[in-house]
């Protein structure tokens, strides 16, 4: 019994991580209707900066969070900015919706992807780097007769605080409403005087912001940040976004729950290495069976 | 007209030449079985590049796992000739088999979707195929990878010397870029092309696009296994990192920085995106940054490719004005 509930923590705060990741991918896919193949790369940045943080200044660990939130925000910005912008040059309504130009920012976004992470791998070679051991969130407590990681705790606390914070926002502030309205209809936002382009970074910032999070708390949670981590959880947090209909916030949210909960009770019944496979099972039976998400509203072809 | 032909079949002429007299040559006075190894690489590279071509820049199916396939018959290669003794001139087109009967398995339930459905279906079949490499140890040996002795050996004859295999390997490579291009610009191509251009159209048009599709990536699995083959048993050694994400991307890189749609430019980007940065070694280990600079401003700044589709056309179209006029009462086509 207690190994079942240790598995079913485990996969909550690893859903929570896919969470966070998955809502960047939403958000960005919403208002540019394209998919950011190097979000991956800015989960992994998060966890070096917050690694750099770490060593250099040592400070709390919720000043490392903030800082890393920051620096994320930026690399969301300067994705923008290299790999995106160039490809809006054009901003009539057929080549907003054109393949052509969705498959241009596609490959452009992988190729930021490459240099990111190989120049990481250049300038700290492929293997793990060490963590300082204070840091890390592996200490384990009892809770409830259950002994879990404190880990655990503080992913999910701060996965709760950022997924309010973000309804918050998206509901309750003008930058949320510009977001909602460039999503919904980007032609009819700049007719209104929205500024989209404006929008377009801010998103990517938020977004971005999470992600790096994200890779933050994983890299102290396993003590293992390397500059290839960010691939197999940019992989899934994409398939939670597809999963949830593609343009659905608490549809991904919870997507990337299921996902991270079914892995972890995988791991009792096959090994390990093959954890993986559930997720690609199920994108490929999503996209199969299900090809408007399991929370999707219907609107364009598959 | 037979000036067209004529100046046609010199290309072609100057180009087998080049790839079966001069390289060899070359290679031969600067003697140095390293040298023989990149040009087998460049070649199996550019017999991929070739195959996704077919996918991607003809049909216009943006393919991310296309070195599984590759993997796929690497390894039936590897284990045919290890495990079971057979020549190379079996393992060979059952390797392509291989590939082409997964890629019918894993067509049959994804061909429907489009776009980026398409590209991220691919992808996850990309994976599996390449844990399932990594981690069924019982089969393909697991991360240890598999060692082939006496690789290349046709009627007894010992053909594992690098000058030989280099002639080995450019042999079925001409052939089956040969094949390929026959392909891509026959009726056939242009029923692949029309996918490219509009789907939606091609299907109201009574073009059977799902099944399409399905060919379209059954043959250039096919075509990647035989490159798989080709680089299991010119190399000696596979390993399923040879077959993973970075290698579907940098295939994929070359047909675009190449130009897709241009079977020339996928030729060209593969042999660039191949020496290059062996040129560079001397600064350090410097490929996959190069293939992602190289990729995001071909992108960027010629969004056609070093040679695009169009320019192509044109030149095979003036190239080849005679074939493709009209002949009396069958309308226009090739011959």
């Amino acid at each position: 019994m207690d190994y079942w509930l240790q598995q079913l923590t485990i996969g909550l705060s690893l859903g929570m991580i896919y969470a966070l990741m998955a809502i960047g991918f939403t958000l960005i896919f919403g208002v540019l209707n394209v998919v950011n193949f190097a979000h991956g790369e800015v989960y992994t940045i998060g966890a070096f900066v917050g690694l750099l943080v770490i060593t250099a200044f040592a400070p709390p660990l919720i000043a490392v969070v903030v800082l890393v939130m920051a620096a994320g925000a930026f690399v969301g910005f300067g994705l923008e900015r290299i790999a995106f912008k160039p490809f809006r040059r054009f901003t009539d309504e057929a080549s907003l919706k054109s393949r052509a130009m969705r498959e241009s920012t596609l490959m452009s976004s992988l190729a930021f992807s490459i240099v990111a992470r190989e120049g990481l791998e250049i300038a700290y070679g492929s293997q793990y780097q060490t963590v300082p051991l204070d840091y890390l969130i592996n200490q384990p407590v009892d809770l409830f007769g259950v002994t879990i990681v404190v880990g655990d705790i503080i992913i999910f606390a701060l996965a709760v605080v950022m997924l309010v914070g973000l309804q918050f926002l998206l509901t309750r502030t003008r930058v949320g409403l510009s977001i909602r309205a460039v999503s919904n209809n980007p032609l009819g936002a700049k007719y209104v005087g929205i500024n989209t382009d404006r929008t377009i970074i801010t998103t990517f910032a938020i977004g971005s912001m999470m992600g790096a999070a994200a890779g933050l708390l994983v890299g102290l949670y396993y003590g293992a940040i390397f500059p290839s981590m960010g691939f197999i959880p940019g992989i899934k947090a994409f398939v939670a976004m597809v999963m949830g209909g593609l343009s659905s916030i608490p549809g991904a949210v919870i997507c990337a729950i299921i996902l991270g909960l079914s892995e972890s009770l995988a791991t009792a019944f096959v090994p390990s290495v093959w954890a993986d496979m559930v997720a690609y099972g199920f994108l490929i039976l999503t996209l199969v069976f299900f090809p408007q998400g399991l929370f999707g509203t219907g609107r364009e072809r598959v | 007209m037979s000036d067209n032909r004529f100046s046609a079949s010199l290309i072609v002429a100057v180009l087998l030449v080049l790839l079966f007299a001069i390289v060899p040559l070359i290679l031969g006075w600067l003697g140095r079985s390293y040298l023989y190894q990149v040009a087998n690489i460049a070649m199996i590279f550019a017999l991929l590049a070739a195959s996704l071509h077919l996918v991607t820049g003809v049909a216009g199916l943006l393919h991310l796992g296309h070195a599984a396939f590759y993997g796929i018959g690497a390894y039936t290669a590897a284990l045919l000739a290890t495990e079971a003794g057979w020549p190379f001139l079996a393992t060979l087109p059952t390797a392509g088999i291989a590939a082409a009967f997964f890629a019918v398995l894993v067509a049959l339930p994804t061909m429907r979707l489009v776009s980026i459905y398409f590209a991220v279906a691919t992808l996850a079949i990309g994976q599996m195929i390449y844990l399932v490499l990594l981690n069924w140890v019982e089969v393909t040996k697991g991360p240890n990878g598999i060692l082939l002795f006496g690789g290349l050996e046709i009627f007894g004859y010992d053909l594992s010397a690098p000058h030989l295999a280099y002639f080995v390997v450019a042999m079925v490579t001409a052939v089956s870029i040969w094949i390929i291009h026959r392909l891509s610009h026959s009726y056939y191509g242009n029923a692949l092309r029309s996918l490219r251009e509009d789907d939606q159209c091609a299907d109201a048009l009574g073009i059977d696009t799902v099944r399409l599709k399905i060919e379209a990536f059954t043959l250039s699995a096919f075509f990647a296994g035989i490159a798989g083959g080709l680089w299991a048993h010119t190399t000696g050694y596979i390993s399923p990192p040879d077959f993973n994400f970075a290698t579907s991307i940098l295939i994929l890189a070359m047909v675009v920085v190449g130009g897709l749609g241009s079977l020339p430019g996928a030729l060209v980007g593969a042999l660039l995106l191949i020496l290059l940065p062996e040129a560079l070694r001397v600064i350090g280990d410097i490929r996959n940054i190069t293939v992602g600079i190289v990729m995001f401003l071909a992108i960027l700044l010629l969004p056609k490719g070093i040679i695009g589709e169009v320019s192509a056309l044109d030149l095979v179209r003036r190239q080849l004005a005679g074939a493709w006029k009209r002949v009396d009462g069958q309308g226009i086509g090739w011959r």
